[in-house]
């Protein structure tokens, strides 16, 4: 038990040996709340007429601006009520010491969340830590020792993510797949990763497993590591995940010293996040 | 258990707890408020407000009020008639009487410069605010409760930690939340404890948070008087004597306060004077050279009552061009509010941070600043913005609202600003309390020239509006 929470206590120090961890969690979390709030469907079917807002067909940029202001405040006040009344789930695959898993917990919109990882230790450590917020009392956040190709497939979610972890795993195509079929219809699947470049060499192995030593060496492979385009050419490669799923959004992203985790202009370079959406 | 307590009940803390219960985001969040004092005069004043002014009044910035009116929500229920909005501020010395500098803030087409306001009424509209948000039980405001001690639950050693004490699938533990205990015997347990509890804040040595800073040996004194008849100007007026600056802002009618800060003896000599001369000596403070000055200061300080001194500061003032009298200062005073003279020590102070886990400092508990540009108040609102920020962005990141990573943005927002308001004005205080003649020289060749400078001055403008 004292090496669980010698786990749990580096693993929440923010300012311990986690902490760039800590810091790239705030930027997943912008990312995930940022997705699912500007993709909420403003006036879904059942909306009465009368209660519809208006959505100009084209960019609200056109606009003269206190009819944009007006239109943007209406969407935003839309986007909240939606929030407001969403009970959403969430599986979050290779939660590790719940840093992430934690997080979505307590946003009001989300209902449960499910952590899973395959190491027992860092599970003891996130289930540790769960109990230092009385917030998770209600049993809104589980944690269990599985893999995600071992959950049934009847269970669904709406949100699946699965950060930092395609780099490690032998057959990521294989990890991916069974998110796909675990997620709802409209719901969403996040991913991290890592572009199969020279930048991503020199930043995750040189620098942080030689130079730094954040984490341990060998903790990285590039060979596993995956082109964002790859990811969208493998969705593009079979008709029928081409028409079930959409990739909405991806993001590069940059670890600067002394700043945090920073979005960059493009995926292509680095480590990058992504957001997949099933369409039906 | 609460998600925050803030522990204060002056502007800042209650305008904290307005301003998250007015955020949708942070509207939720548990939150209870303890004072010390009674806050039974500022409900009464929400209803009824007593007919004279009270001496405690500070200078809001047009940011500031901007803020009241956009982020707190307060500001409708300011009493209004008792607001005075500022659009020039006169500043000149005292040794060099054509050294003037006019800031007026019409030439950046901003209309006002500052607001004055009493403390009491800042205060009484954010409980009119509250009760507008309704108080319901997230929402608990504990006064004529004092803060016995504050308190971390134990930490154990780590490898030493005794595991049966955490029941892992239960999800009870001893949580490492400060725990505030209360006069009234309550304990209350915080997830995150704000300390706006002023100047000797009990939050921040708790915390461990080091204050640094040094005390100016000058006292301020307040008091509020009437004019001769309403000053339809809308100037705030600021002479800067050998001893401290003085200023005269009017507030509504014939109304107004003032602030002379002096040195330890004057502002003792301050207070003693008999409450028909003080109003001269006022006038005399304003107009007067200062070997005039001193030498009515020791006429009074043989004997405060002695009435000599009205003829004394009538024959001196008799000898000013009345025509200068009128156009380039105040209005005479001619009365002095019973019982509204009080004194304070003036001091600088900086905390190095404003955070730690779980713990934030706001206003006074992390900085104190010399009033001479009316800047206190106005930093701890900018505090509240910069926090209420964090917050709200910490609950958008499903954050625990104590941990760092959502505070580390406060002080980073926060602090610099802070830092560079306290320091110009430490060095304005330095500049203009010294009567050596080559700083009188130059501190007067800057004044004119910086007067026809009208794009630094535009600057200054801004900047000291908040703009």
């Amino acid at each position: 038990m004292a090496h669980f929470n010698a786990l749990a206590s580096s693993w929440w120090d923010v300012n311990g040996p986690q902490r760039i961890l800590h810091k790239m969690n705030l930027l997943r979390m912008d990312f995930i709340y940022q997705t699912v709030r500007n993709h909420l469907r403003l006036n879904p079917p059942e909306t009465a007429v009368e209660d519809e807002i208006y959505i100009p067909p084209y960019g609200v940029d056109l606009l003269p601006d206190a009819i944009k202001k007006n239109i943007v405040a209406e969407q935003e006040q839309r986007r909240d009520e939606i929030l407001e009344n969403a009970k959403l789930t969430v599986l979050d695959v290779g939660c590790g010491g719940g840093i992430l898993s934690e997080s979505m917990a307590r946003l009001h919109f989300i209902d449960s969340v499910k952590g899973i990882d395959l190491s027992e230790d860092v599970l003891q450590a996130a289930k540790l830590h769960r109990a230092k917020d009385p917030m998770f009392v209600n049993g809104k956040l589980s944690y269990q020792l599985r893999a995600i190709e071992d959950l049934p497939t009847t269970e669904k979610y709406d949100i699946i993510t699965m950060f930092e972890m395609l780099e490690h795993v032998e057959y990521p195509s294989k990890v991916l797949l069974a998110a796909l079929e675990r997620v709802e219809v409209g719901g969403w699947v996040f991913i991290s990763t890592i572009n199969r470049d020279f930048i991503s060499w020199f930043t995750t192995i040189f620098m942080g497993e030689h130079v730094l030593g954040i984490v341990p060496v060998g903790t990285h492979t590039l060979d596993k590591y995956i082109n964002q385009t790859e990811i969208r050419e493998w969705f593009e490669s079979d008709p029928q995940r081409k028409e079930a799923f959409s990739v909405v959004d991806a993001k590069g992203c940059v670890y600067l010293p002394a700043y945090g985790w920073k979005f960059t202009s493009t995926p292509d370079v680095g480590n990058y996040f992504m957001a997949i959406r099933r369409m039906k | 258990m609460q998600d925050i307590v803030v522990i204060g009940g002056g502007p800042a803390g209650l305008s904290l707890l307005a301003a998250l219960k007015s955020s949708p985001k942070t509207r939720h969040l548990s939150c209870t408020l303890i004072e010390g004092s009674s806050l039974q005069s500022v409900r009464d004043f929400l209803v009824e407000p007593p007919e004279e002014y009270t001496n405690r009044v500070v200078s809001l910035t047009p940011k500031s009020v901007e803020f009241m009116q956009q982020k707190v929500g307060n500001w409708d229920f300011i009493k209004q008639d008792r607001v005075r909005f500022y659009d020039n501020i006169v500043a000149y010395d005292s040794q060099d009487n054509d050294a003037r500098i006019e800031f007026d803030a019409t030439q950046i087409g901003a209309g006002v410069l500052a607001v004055m306001c009493e403390n009491i009424n800042i205060q009484s509209s954010l409980i009119g605010r509250l009760n507008e948000l309704g108080m319901d039980d997230s929402t608990t405001i504990l006064d004529n409760t004092k803060v016995i001690d504050i308190t971390s639950p134990i930490h154990h050693d780590l490898d030493q930690h005794d595991l049966n004490e955490i029941d892992v699938n239960s999800g009870k533990s001893d949580l490492d939340w400060p725990i505030v205990k209360l006069s009234t015997g309550e304990s209350i347990q915080a997830r995150l404890l704000v300390g706006c509890d002023g100047y000797n804040s009990p939050v921040r040595k708790f915390a461990g948070i080091e204050s640094r800073g040094w005390q100016y040996n000058t006292f301020g004194v307040v008091a509020t008087i009437k004019m001769q008849y309403e000053d339809h100007r809308s100037i705030g007026w600021q002479r800067f004597l050998s001893t401290g600056p003085l200023a005269i802002l009017p507030l509504s009618e014939d109304n107004a306060t003032i602030v002379w800060s002096s040195t330890p003896w004057l502002s003792e000599l301050l207070l003693k004077v008999n409450p028909d001369i003080f109003p001269h000596l006022i006038n005399a403070g304003m107009t007067l050279e200062e070997v005039d000055l001193k030498y009515i200061y020791s006429m009074l300080d043989k004997d405060p009552n002695d009435f000599k001194v009205l003829d004394e500061i009538q024959w001196r003032l008799s000898k000013i061009d009345i025509k200068s009298l009128e156009e380039n200062y105040p209005l005479p005073v001619v009365e002095l509010i019973q019982n509204s003279r009080a004194r304070f020590p003036l001091k600088l102070s900086h905390a190095d941070t404003y955070v730690a886990p779980r713990v934030a400092l706001v206003g006074d508990a992390a900085h104190t600043i010399h009033p001479l540009a009316g800047q206190g108040l106005n930093m701890g609102q900018s505090d509240v913005g910069f926090l209420v920020d964090a917050l709200e962005k910490g609950i958008e990141r499903g954050l625990d609202i104590g941990s760092t990573m959502v505070l580390d943005s406060y002080v980073a927002n926060a602090w610099p600003g802070n830092h560079m308001m306290l320091g110009v004005c430490d060095k304005l205080h330095k500049v203009f309390t010294t009567d050596f003649g080559p700083v009188v020289l130059l501190r007067g060749l800057g004044i004119k020239s910086l007067n026809m400078a009208e794009s630094v001055k535009d600057l200054m403008i801004k900047a000291i509006s908040g703009r």
